[in-house]
């Protein structure tokens, strides 16, 4: 096929798909005082002032501190679950698989509504608890796939080697199957990490006074806002995601375990 | 290590939403000027009190909803909504009465504040005016019928009929087209005629600033509380005054049943509506003052639904009617306006 | 051997456990109520009702529609776009790859966001159009099913390139040049050959995207607006203005079965094809 066809067709493709990044990044370094683009002056006023709206920052802290510990405990119920289907023959074993792997599967608004009126409001439960919880089976699947298919190139054998070798079973699993399965678990926490901290259709319903993650933030802000500070969070947000699954990538060689 | 480090941090997280070390008031606003807000009342009022106030904001209908929801075990102590929505929740049984002695301002409300929607349920803190946004550079304004005239079309919003202003419009529409403000069948019909025209029925006032800037829309209906948005922008704004008047309306407190937080819920309002803090929130030119004794410059009322003279020429919708026909008018709406 | 299942199931379990009370149970709960009538019997009195409303019915069949149109479109670029990494230099692959997967990570906010901007009366597209003379005033972009297309087709086109990619990589490499030898045009080339040994990667990207594009909030909510409401728009509103849990749990159960009725018919198509 011919080169400039290749290359046109990509261009435009990526240029679609990448475009319009550019622009959110440039209408944050606007000078002016309205939205626009192009921007009327460069100057980096806007992204200084997402550091220093408070808002910003209370709901950058819940949505941080449930992307990280949501996927922890994704990962400590995971991972054993991971381990029992792919080393034991365990009776329901599709079940368990398909339970674990449903949250992916329901559109997460129904899951945030449900969760508000028949958790959250009979249990008296807080709003922040059930985000908390909500975020963890939302990143279950993705912990489990991906350390599934991290095991699966690790050799059974191993394992019993050690044992044979006067391990006990807690120990070869800590000493051979862990290590082996590092590169796994960090791919796993990275997607977890980026799914949880981006998620809007759940979290939509699971805000309450002075709770609400920051992508929900970010939406109602956007509309009663029209200076260019929206911009500017939404590309420091963009760089930031970004950064983590490059330097990830780099140092880890994680799309291996994808 | 990581284990224990998880769940230490979700106990704390867990715990943190109740062990305050203050006590908390919390809230339900309108999402107009918070900053100003905070200013004028929030900060001084948290001094005063010793205590923290939680807010949440939103539109009017949204947070009635939310209350609603929650009534078996109230979220929210205090709320300043439209006076329908707060009719509807009174007529649930989910406010409880305000003891006006616990006001120290209570008489120098204007009369029709002082209880708005009936056995004490609430008291209004402040009145706006409805009328039309327009940019003067573009177009002229004179009477609410231009909404839906050509010069407009392709380049107008109007409020979605759930929101408060959405009632105000149908009722100035009728009278422009000759109308008794009995029945708005037949001006829901029209809006539904015109609906390729219009651009976006909008739910929060809030959303038309950024419509307007980015000319989507040149011309609105709106609250008067939402005019320093445009007044303070680059582009050349003007507040209509169509030959059938301006409409409006009056905002109020209540407070919901059984939320235990009542003494501090008192101190915010009597605070509120004290001279001192509604001369402070007029002067800020974020709401008009609900409190007589209210003085403010010339210059500032212009920006304001100031004076009785104004106050009483408005055109206002009983909240009463609005409950009574909303469901027929949703109703309509849904089939005739947004298809 | 010394595995014993009871030990498994101690480490599967808690998972399992936790989802089942967590998410489960109130799912469940939530698709029931629509299955009752006021006494609690059961009844689809509340689908009945739901599809009584001409409102109801045209959001539904905007959302397929809308669904069945990114889903297709973003085969058709896909496609092209696929073929085009699969065949560029392992260098240039690696990076152009990359480059699409990139807006994934970001959160869909910003990614919507950008379109409010561009496609605004004083944005970029009308500034060209206007420009080239195409039209003499700004055309109307935003709050048409035009933006809510273009914005869900740039959310879940790369999902569509990342499936047909792996799809293509999997051709062996001499099949395509053996066809054209043996005097195929391009046309049957990608019918007969590229389309059969691809099926899966277009059933697994198509049942991506168009159970994403159904069960978008933020982008129906922000270029569609009050006007252009889809059934997630619609469930929104039912549940934060109209407390209607009824409607909400009919529209979710709507949502759930389009999402397995789409994968169930490209599954299909797809084994038919073969």
């Amino acid at each position: 096929m011919p080169r400039l066809a290749i290359w046109i067709i990509l261009g435009l493709t990526l240029t679609f798909l990448i475009g319009p990044f550019l622009i959110v990044i440039f209408a944050g370094a606007s000078a002016g005082e309205a939205l626009a683009f192009p921007p009327q002056g460069l100057s980096l006023k806007w992204y200084a002032k997402v550091f220093t709206v408070e808002s910003f920052r209370a709901s950058f802290a819940l949505s941080m501190f449930l992307a990280i510990f949501g996927t922890l405990a994704a990962l400590i119920l995971g991972i054993p679950a991971a381990y029992a289907l792919h080393r034991y023959d365990l009776p329901g074993a599709e079940t368990i698989r398909t339970i674990v792997a449903a949250p992916i599967i329901v559109p997460g608004i129904i899951v945030g509504l449900a969760l508000l009126r028949y958790f959250v409001v009979p249990l008296n439960v807080t709003i922040t608890a059930a985000l908390f919880v909500t975020h963890t089976a939302l990143v279950m699947p993705y912990a489990v796939r991906v350390v599934s298919s991290s095991l699966n190139n690790l050799r059974a054998d191993m394992e019993e080697a050690a044992v044979i070798l006067g391990c006990t079973r807690l120990q070869a699993f800590t000493k051979v199957v862990l290590p082996n399965i590092r590169g796994g678990i960090l791919a796993a926490f990275i997607l977890g990490f980026v799914a949880s901290f981006n998620e809007v259709p759940a979290s939509l319903f699971l805000s309450g006074p002075g709770v609400r993650t920051l992508p929900i933030y970010m939406l109602s802000y956007m509309v009663i806002t029209f200076d260019p500070s929206v911009a500017a969070l939404s590309a420091l947000l963009a760089f930031m995601s970004v950064a983590i699954v490059f330097i990830a990538e780099r140092v880890l060689g994680v799309s291996r375990y994808v | 290590m990581t284990r224990h480090l998880s769940v230490i941090a979700l106990a704390a997280a867990l715990g943190a939403t109740s062990a305050a070390a203050q006590d908390t008031l919390t809230i339900s606003v309108y999402s107009f000027a918070q900053d100003a807000y905070k200013e004028a009342l929030y900060d001084p009022f948290e001094e005063i009190c010793n205590c923290e106030l939680v807010i949440e904001t939103g539109n009017s209908v949204e947070r009635m909803a939310k209350i609603e929801a929650n009534a078996a075990d109230p979220v929210i102590d205090m709320a300043v909504i439209s006076s329908h929505d707060a009719l509807s929740l009174a007529q649930k049984g989910l406010l409880q009465p305000i003891d006006t002695s616990r006001i120290s301002s209570f008489d120098r409300l204007y009369p029709a504040a002082q209880d708005p929607i009936g056995d004490n349920m609430a008291v209004g803190y402040t009145f706006y005016a409805s009328s039309i946004v327009y940019r003067e550079d573009l177009v002229s304004i004179e009477s609410w019928s231009d909404l839906l005239g050509d010069d407009l079309a392709g380049n107008v919003s109007l409020p979605n009929i759930t929101g408060t202003q959405g009632p105000l419009t149908l009722m100035m529409l009728d009278k422009a087209a000759g109308g008794d403000a009995s029945d708005f069948t037949g001006t829901i019909s029209a809006i539904g005629e015109s609906a390729d025209d219009i651009v976006t029925f909008y739910s929060r006032s809030s959303e038309l600033a950024q419509l307007m800037n980015q000319e989507e829309v040149i011309a609105a209906p709106v609250g008067r509380f939402a005019w320093s948005r445009f007044k303070s922008s680059p582009l050349p704004f003007a507040w209509a005054d169509p030959v059938e008047g301006q409409a409006g309306g009056m905002n109020v407190m209540l407070m919901t049943k059984e939320n235990g937080n009542e003494d501090l819920a008192y101190m915010l309002m009597d605070y509120w509506l004290s001279a001192e803090v509604q001369t402070r929130i007029a002067e800020a030119l974020i709401d008009s003052p609900a409190n007589m004794d209210v003085v403010v410059s010339d210059e500032v009322a212009e920006n304001l639904t100031y004076g009785a003279e104004l106050i009483n020429s408005l055109n206002i919708l009983d909240p009463a009617e609005i409950i009574a026909n909303r469901d027929g008018w949703v109703e309509q709406w849904n089939t005739e306006v947004i298809q | 051997m010394f595995l014993n299942r009871s030990e498994g199931l101690a480490l599967a379990l808690p998972a399992a456990l936790f989802t089942t009370m967590v998410f489960l149970v109130p799912v469940a709960i939530l698709l029931s109520i629509a299955f009752q009538d006021g006494a609690g019997a059961f009844s689809l009195q509340g689908y009945v009702d739901f599809f009584a409303q001409p409102l109801n019915r045209s959001v539904f069949l905007r959302t397929l529609k809308l669904g069945i149109l990114v889903a297709g479109t973003a085969a058709v670029i896909g496609y092209a776009a696929a073929f085009c990494i699969v065949n560029l230099p392992a260098t240039s692959r690696g990076r152009i790859f990359g480059l699409v997967v990139l807006p994934l990570m970001i959160s869909p906010v910003a990614r919507t966001y950008a379109w409010i901007v561009i496609l605004g009366r004083t944005g970029i597209v009308n500034d060209t159009i206007v420009g080239l003379g195409l039209s003499d005033t700004p055309i109307r972009l935003l709050f048409t099913e035009t933006a809510v297309f273009i914005g869900l087709l740039q959310l879940f086109l790369p999902l569509m390139i990342i499936s047909l990619v792996s799809a293509m990589e999997n051709i062996p490499k001499d099949v395509i040049p053996a066809a054209r030898v043996l005097g195929a045009n391009w046309f049957q080339v990608f019918f007969k050959v590229i389309l059969p040994l691809t099926r899966e990667g277009l059933v697994i990207g198509g049942t991506l995207v168009f159970t994403g594009a159904l069960t978008a909030y933020i982008t129906p909510a922000i270029l569609g607006g009050s006007k252009v409401l889809m059934l997630e728009t619609l469930l929104y509103q039912k549940v934060n203005v109209s407390n209607d849990f009824v409607s909400a749990s009919v529209i979710a159960m709507i949502l759930i079965v389009m999402c397995f009725s789409a994968n169930l018919v490209l599954k299909r198509i797809a084994s038919v094809k073969g």
